[in-house]
Order: structure tokens, then sequence, then C-alpha cells
């Protein structure tokens, strides 16, 4: 019933892209902590989350990826989010998840924003 | 939709992953009462989280206890109520949630979401109702709902 999560790492530009396609749920955190330490310990630096993959995130979803978004934060990794739907992201201001994460409505304008910032040039290309 | 009360009842499995099956069902009965997209969504998440909650922590994902959902349609709202058999049950209020350690996420997502919602510790188990209004005037809106005391 429950569409298990995937996870695929890729590189767009300087910056590393985790692609979320399935449930967001208590059960999509190996997966994601899978992904997340393969970009870290391949040298990146600057992430997006990409939720453009899914459709249902749970309030357990929420936590982990939280969780990882503190895992970045004391790692001095950016980690940022985009692909959300408008419902999604008005639950992620909900609960406060926008404090410690920038929200982008796709994946250019992530990207974009931190190549002007010029985060994640030392990242695997 | 006919006039009068209609009642839609649903008993899903406790096992994660079952509470699409209520998400989808009640996306079904609010189309056909004429909700906006953005209020569907917003009683789906609803559903969803107070499915989990049910299916976790009141039956304790014991496969062999259902989790049955109950929708109530009136002229101008969907009434849903889930309860679950938990025994133990013992909260009639939510948790104020923490931001710092997430507890309570759930319910305070319930609560921002639907008109009404309401909490209860029944001798069969627990039970959340949760109540969204028609506006027939009102578009879609990005908003979060105001906060929904219950008047029930």
């Amino acid at each position: 019933m429950a569409q298990e999560l995937k996870v695929g790492v890729r590189h767009s530009a300087a910056v590393t892209v985790l692609d979320l396609h399935g449930d967001v749920t208590m059960f999509a955190e190996s997966e994601l902590t899978r992904a997340y330490h393969q970009a870290i310990d391949d040298g990146a630096r600057a992430l997006v989350l990409n939720f453009a993959g899914t459709d249902y995130i749970n309030s357990a979803g929420i936590a982990i990826i939280i969780s990882l978004l503190t895992e970045a934060r004391t790692g001095a990794v950016t980690l940022v989010i985009c692909g959300l739907s408008t419902h999604y992201q008005k639950i992620f201001r909900m609960v406060g998840l926008t404090q410690y994460a920038e929200v982008y409505d796709t994946e250019d304008l992530a990207v974009q924003e931190l190549k002007n910032r010029g985060i994640g040039e030392s990242a695997p290309v | 939709m006919s006039s009068g009360k209609q009642v839609i009842h649903l008993h899903i499995p406790s096992e994660l992953g079952f509470e699409k099956v209520a998400m989808g069902a009640a996306r079904s009965v609010a189309q056909k009462m004429g909700f906006s997209n953005d209020r569907i969504l917003d009683l789906q998440t609803a559903i969803a989280e107070a499915c989990t909650n049910a299916i976790e922590h009141g039956n304790r994902l014991n496969s062999a206890q259902r989790v049955e959902v109950v929708m109530t349609v009136e002229e101008n709202a969907l009434a849903v109520d889930v309860h679950d058999r938990g025994r133990d049950a013992q909260f009639t209020e939510p948790q104020i949630y923490d931001h710092h350690n997430h507890r309570g996420m759930g319910m305070y997502i319930i609560k921002q979401l639907v008109d009404e919602v309401q909490w209860s510790a029944q001798p069969q188990g627990g039970q959340v109702r949760m109540v969204i209004y028609l506006e027939p005037d009102a578009g879609d809106s990005t908003s979060p709902r105001p906060q929904g005391e219950s008047g029930l």
C-alpha cells in the first residue's frame, strides 16, 4: 500500500541533487540517510532535496527531513528544498521546517541560487 | 449529492500505508460535495495523520484490529471520525507541538488544517472527530486554516 521511497543521487552543475521518489514517511529514514551520506562521502557540500517525485509526506517523514537538515547544519553542509507542491510548502511552513532550510519552487531555481552564492563549487561534477 | 445526512464507514487494517485508502475515499466524498482542491488536500493530510496515529499508537500496529473511519456528509459540512481500539487512550487534548523535538506534530497539523477537531477517549478506544465546512464563496487558499477549536 505504501510507496517505498527511493532516492537518486545526481549532480547538476556544482550541486548534488537528491531526487525523492515515493512516500516520505517513517519508512523513508534509512533510504534518505543512505543517499545523504553517499553524497557527503563523495564530497558534496551543497545539496538539493528534490520532492518533485513525491506526493505523500506525513509528520513522521517531516521529522526525518528535519533531522537530516539538522545534521547538515552541524556538518556545514548547505541543504535546500525544491519540488514541493503548494500544499506541502504550506505544511512545511506550518511546522517550522522552513527555519531549517530554504524552499524553492523548482530545481533550477534552487541550483541557480546556490551557484549565485558560490556554494557547492567544490562538489563533484 | 442528495440532501440529508449520509454516512460512509471504512475499516482499514492497522498497517501503515492503509491510511491512503481513507485519504482516497475522503477525496471522492469531498469532491462530490464541492470542496475546493486545497480544502480536500487539507482534509486528506489531516485524515492521514489521524489514521497513522490510530494505527501506530491506538492499535499498536496490531493487524487483528481495525481502524474505523466514519465520514458523515451533512448539508454544509463533512465530518470524519477516526476510531481505534486502544484501551489505554487517555488524551482528550492534543499535545502542544514542541518545535524542538517535534512531538505532537501530527496533532498540530490536524488542528491547523480542519475547522473543528476533538479528541476523546471512548470506552472502546480513542477517537478523533474532524469537521470541515463548505464555504461556497471561498476560493482556493494556501493560507493555514484558523485554529479549529472544537464546538462539538
